[in-house]
């Protein structure tokens, strides 16, 4: 199996498909041709993107079999407006180039034990269900998936996915005027269902207010916001006590991406504001945190001691970070 | 005493109407008839008319709140005549139930488990559940020798029904088996069987 160096792997770009105006999907193999790790249904890696150079770390959903790591698939979205990591991708990366990612890691893994699975998705929302999907047909899992597009010319992944599993795949906005409408699709169904909706966060929430307003509980909701939350807003300088280093964090790069910039170590995860593996604690404060993850309760962002480094900000004279 | 304090025993809660429900469903045997008058006094209206209640009257401290349980308006009241019953009603029930579905389960700590042990083969998770105990502590334990399952236990070594032997029940409750663990009492030396006591009941 290919080896990941400090969780790093290299990746040789097999294969670069346009499957829409917007979306490419690239096909890595291991770039010394062996095995890659595995790893199940919903998980992503971190690519390291060359940009003007600068490196941008974006999070593509594997959307290829979990039961052939021979390669990875990923789809890309060209975003013109953000931080142009996309564009990167379409614009200079080449077939036969190597690049460098993360390991995957699973923020968006399906339920063992449902009775059910609804995965409801908008656009490029769809890849992580691709291999989410390919585990539960293997499975003989019960499942239905409703992929919503912005017209015909977008629908190639959700037809390749109709030719896979039929009737149990419904597109919207495939040019025949259909609305997804997730207070529909969330009405009356069994005991045990769980729903995964992955796409803009518009999207998620009016899922999430779907299955409340039908009295769902949330260890039955799953989601993932496909936007990059990203981190940018006006610079700000952090102090880190233990070695007493001064980093400048630009408007263009998140806290986390400062302080490695600057040769210094963070723990990371998922670097979305999702997982809490990058937890800081704050030993000086002054001015205000803009925290923007999913991670702290109000009570302890009220607090103003604890930060994640990976998307969240300061308005402030002095910040002091215990790492 | 075996072991003291027992960490495998479930924390129960308290019967309280879950609000975000669509639909509830509340078991309760014997004793747990209490708290289940309780929970339906809080409800409104409109709860209890999405309300299903599922009462066994069988019950080892002889209590039967039956009467109190029918001055509630709720969308259905079913009565068993025993437990086991009572269980494979709450299957039935929830072979057809939808999601939005809230459980409350009341009564001896056998019947709390044997009724999630149903809701857990349905996909119900613990923020749909609320289970509270009432009555006695009387255990069921499960034979680690032949797996026969006796209701009712509140001695602290007693004869297998299924296979026999001696038992020593032990504090170690299991949430997949619904019961706690009997052990071969005279394992050690043949014959010899320690002191026997009253349980925790």
């Amino acid at each position: 199996m290919s080896e990941a160096h400090h969780g790093a792997l290299h990746l040789r770009v097999k294969r670069i498909e346009a499957v829409t105006p917007e979306i490419n999907r690239y096909t890595f193999s291991a770039a010394d041709g062996s095995w890659l790790p595995p790893f199940s249904g919903g998980s992503h890696i971190r690519v390291l993107i060359p940009f003007e150079g600068e490196t941008r770390r974006n999070a593509y959903s594997l959307m290829s079999s979990p039961y052939d790591t021979s390669e990875y698939q990923i789809a890309v979205r060209r975003v013109e407006e953000g931080k142009r990591g996309s564009i990167a991708m379409h614009r200079d990366i080449r077939e036969g180039d190597v690049l460098t990612a993360t390991i995957p890691a699973n923020l968006f893994p399906v339920s063992k034990h449902a009775r059910h699975h609804v995965f409801i998705a908008g656009g490029v929302g769809v890849t992580p269900i691709y291999a989410q999907l390919d585990e539960l047909s293997l499975k003989g899992s019960s499942f239905e998936l409703h992929l919503a597009v912005r017209g015909p010319e977008h629908a190639a992944l959700g037809h390749e996915l109709r030719e896979r599993y039929g009737d149990r795949v419904v597109l919207y906005g495939d040019g025949d005027g259909t609305r997804l409408n997730s207070h529909e699709i969330l009405g009356g169904l069994p005991l045990g269902t769980h729903a995964y909706v992955c796409g803009p966060s518009r999207m998620v929430d009016d899922v999430i207010g779907a299955a409340h307003a039908h009295g769902w509980t949330d260890s039955h909701i799953h989601f993932e916001r496909f936007e990059d939350l990203g981190s940018t807003g006006d610079p700000f300088s952090v102090t880190l006590a233990r070695s007493g280093a001064v980093v400048e964090v630009s408007p263009e790069q998140s806290l986390l991406e400062a302080v490695e910039e600057a040769g210094h170590k963070l723990p990371y995860l998922c670097r979305g504001g999702a997982c809490g593996e990058c937890e800081t604690e704050v030993l000086e404060l002054e001015g205000t945190l803009d925290h923007r993850d999913d991670w702290l309760s109000e009570s302890d962002r009220c607090t103003n001691k604890l930060i994640m480094p990976c998307v969240s900000r300061a308005t402030c004279t002095k910040l002091v970070l215990n790492a | 005493m075996l072991i003291t304090g027992i960490k495998s025993r479930p924390v129960y809660d308290e019967l309280t109407p879950m609000a975000t429900g669509a639909s509830h469903v509340a078991a309760a045997q014997g004793s747990g008839g209490e708290p289940l008058v309780r929970l339906l006094r809080e409800m409104d209206p409109d709860q209890l008319s999405a309300t299903t209640v599922l009462y066994s009257v069988e019950s080892f401290t002889g209590k039967n709140h039956l009467a109190d349980l029918q001055d509630f308006a709720v969308r259905e009241l079913v009565v068993f005549p025993t437990n086991a019953d009572a269980v494979s009603g709450l299957d039935a029930l929830l072979a057809t139930a939808k999601m939005g579905t809230r459980l409350y389960l009341s009564g001896s700590e056998g019947f709390i488990g044997t009724s999630m042990q149903v809701a857990t083969s349905y996909g119900m998770n613990r923020d749909e559940v609320l289970r509270e105990h009432a009555g006695s502590f009387v255990r069921r334990v499960w034979c680690a020798h032949c797996s026969h399952y006796s209701e009712n236990v509140s001695r602290r070594i007693f004869r297998c029904p299924g296979c026999a032997r001696h038992l020593i029940v032990r504090d170690h409750y299991s949430g997949r088996l619904a019961a706690f663990q009997g052990v071969k009492a005279d394992g050690e030396v043949p014959g010899e069987l320690p002191e026997n006591e009253e349980l925790d009941t």
